[in-house]
């Protein structure tokens, strides 16, 4: 009997210790789930965490996606501006070009005008000049007037501080000294008919320029000689200016002073004839 | 309609060179009177009052030079610019003429343009 109850006491203990045990597991898995769901808690904390970030990502890559799809709308925008612009411009470098040769011929066309005006300036001032001497020579019957005129266009038109006015002799056909300035004293009252350069111009009834580069050529008297004028009237030459010295700033013959040159031959005979006709017929009236 | 030109005196003795030089001004808006030397050029200038002179330098009875010299002495005259016109360029000649008190020069033969702008450059200044 004895033995059954301490079976029984045996079997109960076992049953006390495998339920203690049990429990003890169940308490230590009931312990370790609690860390699992701990863990797993912790866990579902980390990933709705990390779901926000990547919900956050998202937004802001949505976002970027956005930005970058307008930048690439401004950008295909500024690119068809950039288009836009570089035909403009190269419409522009075209119509600089168009431009700038225009204005290339404005301003050749202008410096046409402008040498064209300075030439018609000249021309005028060629012109006064011829009018002037002109006037001057015919201005009087005075024959000291006329020999004035005719010394002052040398001087003041010209541009001599050295000339001798002569007249040919009838008789002997030689060159008589009528009137000087600048001269020395004792200059020769007379140069032979075809002597020198004067006489030649004379006889010849052309104009002679003197070639400055020749003066060591010539002679002494007609060294400083810078152009012979042959007076004519009616094909006859009645007499000359002869134009020494050119004044230091007067650099040489010009085209104007042949032109006056040209004029003096025959208007400074005209107006010498005339003067002496008059001067004849002066006592004449005066007696009469 | 004269009274808005600006006057000027040209004074030479020579016909010549006076009607060459009034015939180039008279181009320009000009009113032009005359003398036929320096002391007459005095007594011009005295009564007319030009706005400028040009004037030759070898005259009788008073040289442009002691023209020029008495018109910068007088209170009236000495404000009107003075050109003279030299038969010689050269240095001595030209530093006679600005020591008499000058205030430009052209030499002979007169060329229009130079004279059309050195006048212009004096009446303006």
């Amino acid at each position: 009997m004895r033995t059954k109850k301490n079976d029984h006491g045996a079997y109960v203990r076992k049953i006390q210790e495998g339920t203690t045990s049990f429990t003890q597991d169940l308490l230590g898995e009931i312990e370790r789930l609690h860390l699992l769901v701990a863990a797993l808690e912790a866990e579902r904390e980390g990933l709705t965490e990390r779901a926000r970030d990547l919900q956050e990502t998202v937004s802001a890559n949505e976002a970027l996606r956005a930005l970058c799809a307008s930048l690439e709308a401004e950008m295909n925008r500024l690119h068809e501006q950039a288009i836009a612009l570089r035909t403009e411009n190269e419409r522009h470098q075209k119509e600089s070009s168009r431009l700038k040769a225009q204005f290339e011929a404005t301003r050749a066309e202008s410096q046409r005008y402008s040498a064209r005006y300075a030439e018609i300036e000249q021309q005028n001032s060629n012109l006064a000049n011829l009018y002037v001497a002109s006037y001057r020579l015919h201005g009087t019957l005075e024959r000291r007037e006329v020999i004035d005129a005719l010394q002052e266009i040398i001087a003041n038109l010209v541009g001599s501080e050295e000339a001798g006015l002569y007249e040919v002799n009838a008789t002997t056909g030689d060159l008589d000294l009528l009137a000087s300035f600048g001269l020395p004293t004792d200059w020769p009252r007379t140069i032979a008919r075809g002597e020198g350069h004067i006489g030649r111009a004379v006889a010849a009834g052309e104009i002679y320029v003197a070639d400055p580069a020749q003066a060591a050529e010539r002679a002494p008297l007609e060294r400083e000689l810078t152009a012979c004028v042959p007076l004519s009237l009616a094909g006859r030459v009645i007499g000359a200016i002869a134009v020494f010295r050119l004044l230091p700033q007067k650099p040489g013959i010009e085209d104007v002073d042949r032109e006056l040159f040209e004029l003096l031959a025959t208007h400074a005979a005209t107006a010498l004839y005339c003067s002496g006709l008059h001067a004849k017929a002066q006592p004449a009236e005066t007696v009469a | 309609m004269n009274s808005t030109k600006k006057k000027i005196l040209v004074v030479d003795d020579s016909k010549t060179a006076l009607m060459m030089v009034t015939t180039i001004l008279k181009k320009a808006p000009y009113a032009l009177v005359t003398a036929h030397d320096g002391q007459h050029a005095l007594e011009v200038a005295a009564a007319e009052r030009p706005d400028l002179i040009l004037m030759d330098v070898i005259m009788p009875r008073m040289t442009g030079f002691e023209a020029c010299r008495e018109l910068k002495r007088s209170e009236d005259t000495k404000s009107i610019p003075v050109i003279l016109v030299t038969t010689r360029g050269e240095e001595e000649n030209v530093e006679a003429g600005f020591e008499c008190g000058c205030n430009d020069y052209v030499t002979k033969p007169v060329n229009a343009q130079e004279l059309l702008t050195k006048v212009r450059d004096h009446i303006a200044g």
